[in-house]
C-alpha cells in the first residue's frame, strides 16, 4: 500500500509533536550538534584564511605566479648553487613579456650568504633583483616600515625588520654579506641599508636580504646570469594557460628552460593545509559522534516512554517502516534545529574572523610556531561549506536514529500495549 | 796602449759584475719556488698530532683538545678529547667530510654551505680544512718586498688566485721566513679586497729537518673579538697508520 500525502503529513505531525514533548532533551542534543558545526566552520574559515594568506605571501613576495628556470636548476634549487643559471638577455625577456597574460617580469639571482654585522654572522638567503621591475612583481614597497625603496642600483640593501633587529642593524647602517663566487672564492658585498620590511611572510622578515641585481652578479662573478625569471600575471587563473603558451616558445627548448607555477613552490603549505583539514575534521568528528550518541539516546528514551503508544499504532495498522520513519523525522528535526543554531553560531564566528581577524603577532609574539604567515590573519567565508555541513548534520542525525528506531518498531504490539 | 789597458780593465770589471749578478739570480728563489718549499714543509706524508684550540668569541672562551691522524693532503681523522666534546670525530677523505657526534650516534656528511661554517665554533672553516691542493698550484705568487717579523727576515709574497681555479681566497699575502720557509704571518682577502682572516705564527720548531708552526693565532677580521689559537702539543711524523684508519666504520 502506498503512503498517501495526508498520511505522510500525519507521520510528520506525529514526529514534530514528539519533538516538543521533551524540549530540554531535544535542545541539549541540538546544541551539541550546533557546537560541532560551529567549531568546524569557524576553524575551517581560519584555515582557509591561513592557506590563502600563505599562497598570497608566496606569490607576492617570493615566487610570483610563475618562475622560469633552467630545467636542471629546479630539482637543486634549495641548494642555491651558482650552477645552471640563465643568461639574461633581452630576447628571452621580450618572449615572456609578449604573452598577453603577463603583467610584469623580473630577473632574479638567488644566492646563499652570511650576514655580518662586525660581531656576529648569520646564514641568510640573498636576492639580487632588478630594482625597477621587482617593484612591479613583488610587494616589498608595501611592507616597508623604515627607510625607502632602492633609489639606484648601487650598494644598497633591504632586509626584514626581524633580521635587522636580531643583528642590531638599522636604516643607514652598512651590512656585509659574505658570499662565495661560482669559483668558490669568498667575496663581500658592503651595502647601505636603505629600508626595512615587515611582511606577513616570516621567511622574508627573518631570512632574506635584497640587493640590486648588478651588485649581486658582480659579487658572485656570474656576468649577466640569473637564477630565475619571476613572472607576474594579470590574473591568477591564467597560470596554466600561460605555462602552456610559454612551453611552446622555441627559446624555452633552446635554452633548456622550464616554467613552474607558484603551486610547485607551495608544496609544504599545501601539505600543511591538508594536515590541518584532517585535524579540524577529526575535531568535528568527535563532537558529531557525541551528538550522534545523544540522538541514539533520545530515540531510545522516546521509544521506552512511548512503548504503549507504539503498540497502539501498530495495532491500528501502522507498519514497522512507518514507525521508523516517525523516529527518523524526529531525528531530522533535531538535525535541522542543531544545524540552524550551528550556522548562527558559525555566522558570528566567521563574521568576526573575516572582518576583525586575528593579530597573530600579538597572539604569538615573535614566535611563528612553524606557521608560514605572521601579522593579521583574516578568515574566509565559504558558503558552500555552510550548506554542506548543515546537510551533513541532518543526515548524521537521521542515520543515528535508524538503529534505535528499528529496535522500537519491531516490538510486538500486544506485549507493548500490556507493558 | 792606455786605451787598450782601460778597455781591458773595463772588460774585466764587466765580466766580474756579470758573474756576480749571475750568482745572485741563481741564488734568489722565485716566489713560486718559495711557496713550493712552504707547501713541501707543510705537507705531511703521515702524522699524528695532539693539539689544542682556544676559541675566543667576545667574552666566551672555549678550549678544544684533539688528536689528529693525517695521511697526505687527502686523508685526516680528528678525535676530540676534551670532556665536553669527547667522542666527536671528523673524517676527511679526499673531497668529502663527515662528522660523528656521540650524542646523536649518527654520521653526518658536511657539504654545501655547511662547509663555510667555523669548525666547532672556531675561526677555521670546514672549507679551510678541506683545501688540500698546494697553494703554488692555485695562486700566481709574486715577491712584493721583504720585512722582519718578530726579528726574522721574511719575504713578503702576494698570491692572486689563478683564473678558473677553485680557491676560497682571491688574494693572500704571506710573510715567509727566508731561511726556515714557514709562514710567520698570512693575510687572506676576499675578491672585493676586504681582509677576511689573519694568521700569525708565534712559535716554530725544527722537527726531523723541517720547521713546523707549533702555535698559531687566527683572527676573523669580519668579526670583532673573534680569535682562535691553535697549539700543537706533540707531533709524530711518518707513522705507519692501519689501512682502515680513515674508514667510515672507524668514525663511529
Amino acid at each position: 500500500m502506498k503512503v498517501s500525502g495526508v498520511y505522510k503529513m500525519l507521520l510528520v505531525k506525529l514526529a514534530l509533536r514528539n519533538l516538543t514533548r521533551h524540549k530540554r532533551r531535544v535542545i541539549a542534543i541540538a546544541i551539541i550538534l550546533a557546537i560541532g558545526i560551529a567549531v568546524y566552520l569557524t576553524l575551517d574559515s581560519l584555515m582557509l584564511g591561513l592557506t590563502q594568506m600563505s599562497f598570497d605571501n608566496l606569490i607576492n613576495l617570493e615566487t610570483g605566479h610563475l618562475q622560469v628556470v633552467k630545467q636542471k636548476y629546479w630539482p637543486e634549487r634549495e641548494d642555491l648553487e651558482l650552477e645552471n643559471l640563465i643568461v639574461w638577455e633581452s630576447k628571452l625577456s621580450e618572449k615572456i613579456k609578449n604573452q598577453q597574460t603577463v603583467k610584469a617580469v623580473v630577473p632574479q639571482l638567488k644566492f646563499a650568504a652570511k650576514l655580518n654585522n662586525g660581531i656576529d654572522e648569520l646564514p641568510i638567503t640573498g636576492y639580487g633583483l632588478d630594482i625597477d621591475q621587482a617593484a612591479q612583481v613583488f610587494q616589498l614597497k608595501k611592507y616597508i616600515v623604515a627607510g625607502s625603496y632602492f633609489t639606484d642600483s648601487n650598494y644598497q640593501a633591504i632586509l626584514g625588520k626581524k633580521l635587522a633587529d636580531l643583528m642590531e642593524l638599522k636604516v643607514g647602517d652598512y651590512l656585509t654579506l659574505l658570499v662565495k663566487t661560482a669559483e668558490e672564492t669568498f667575496n663581500t658585498i658592503d651595502a647601505e641599508i636603505v629600508a626595512l620590511v615587515n611582511t606577513q611572510n616570516p621567511k622574508v622578515n627573518s631570512n632574506y636580504v635584497y640587493v640590486p641585481l648588478n651588485i649581486a652578479q658582480n659579487a658572485l662573478d656570474v656576468d649577466n646570469k640569473i637564477s630565475q625569471v619571476i613572472v607576474r600575471l594579470k590574473y591568477e587563473e591564467e597560470v596554466e594557460e600561460t605555462i602552456k603558451q610559454l612551453k611552446k616558445q622555441t627559446i624555452m627548448q633552446e635554452k633548456e628552460l622550464a616554467v613552474h607555477s607558484w603551486r610547485d613552490s607551495a608544496e609544504s603549505v599545501i601539505a600543511m593545509s591538508k594536515a590541518q583539514n584532517i585535524e579540524t575534521g577529526f575535531m568535528m568528528g568527535i563532537i558529531l559522534i557525541i551528538a550522534a550518541i545523544g540522538i541514539v539516546n533520545t530515540v531510545i528514551l522516546s521509544a521506552l516512554e512511548r512503548t504503549k503508544e507504539i503498540g497502539m499504532m501498530k495495532a491500528l495498522g501502522f507498519k514497522k517502516k512507518e514507525i521508523i520513519l516517525i523516529f527518523m523525522i524526529e531525528a531530522a528535526g533535531i538535525g535541522v534545529l542543531g544545524g540552524i543554531i550551528g550556522l548562527l553560531l558559525s555566522g558570528v564566528g566567521v563574521y568576526y574572523l573575516t572582518t576583525v581577524g586575528i593579530n597573530l603577532s600579538a597572539l604569538l609574539g615573535e614566535q611563528t610556531f612553524g606557521l608560514p604567515v605572521i601579522g593579521h590573519l583574516y578568515g574566509i567565508y565559504a558558503p558552500w561549506h555552510f550548506g554542506f555541513i548543515f546537510i551533513s548534520g541532518i543526515i548524521l542525525s537521521v542515520l543515528a536514529s535508524i538503529p534505535p528506531a528499528y529496535w522500537a518498531a519491531k516490538k510486538d504490539p500486544v506485549k507493548a500495549i500490556r507493558s | 796602449m792606455n786605451n787598450i789597458l782601460v778597455r781591458l780593465i773595463l772588460g774585466l770589471m764587466l765580466v766580474v759584475a756579470l758573474s756576480l749578478s749571475g750568482t745572485e739570480i741563481i741564488a734568489a728563489p722565485s716566489a713560486a719556488e718559495i711557496m713550493e718549499q712552504v707547501d713541501e714543509y707543510q705537507h705531511l706524508q703521515s702524522a699524528k698530532i695532539e693539539s689544542k684550540m682556544i676559541i675566543t668569541k667576545g667574552p666566551r672562551k672555549m678550549v678544544k683538545e684533539m688528536t689528529s691522524y693525517i695521511k697526505g693532503a687527502d686523508y685526516g681523522l680528528t678525535k676530540f678529547t676534551n670532556p665536553r666534546d669527547r667522542g666527536s670525530k671528523f673524517l676527511k677523505r679526499e673531497n668529502n667530510l663527515w662528522m660523528f657526534f656521540p650524542d646523536a650516534e649518527d654520521i653526518v656528511k658536511i657539504s654545501g654551505h655547511m662547509l663555510e661554517q667555523g669548525m666547532m665554533g672556531s675561526d677555521f672553516s670546514y672549507q679551510d680544512l678541506m683545501e688540500s691542493t698546494k697553494l703554488a698550484d692555485l695562486y700566481q705568487f709574486t715577491i712584493i718586498g721583504e720585512e722582519k717579523v718578530d726579528g726574522r727576515s721574511c719575504y713578503v709574497i702576494e698570491g692572486i688566485k689563478e683564473e678558473g681555479k677553485e680557491a676560497s681566497y682571491y688574494r693572500r699575502k704571506e710573510w715567509v721566513d727566508k731561511e726556515r720557509f714557514v709562514l710567520w704571518r698570512e693575510e687572506l682577502y676576499a675578491r672585493s679586497g676586504r681582509l677576511l682572516k689573519e694568521l700569525q705564527t708565534k712559535k716554530v720548531e725544527q722537527l726531523e729537518g723541517r720547521w713546523y708552526p707549533m702555535y698559531q693565532i687566527i683572527d676573523n677580521k669580519l668579526k670583532k673579538n673573534s680569535q682562535t689559537v691553535y697549539e700543537i702539543k706533540k707531533i709524530e711524523f711518518d707513522l705507519e697508520l692501519p689501512a682502515n684508519t680513515f674508514s667510515l666504520q672507524r668514525l663511529r
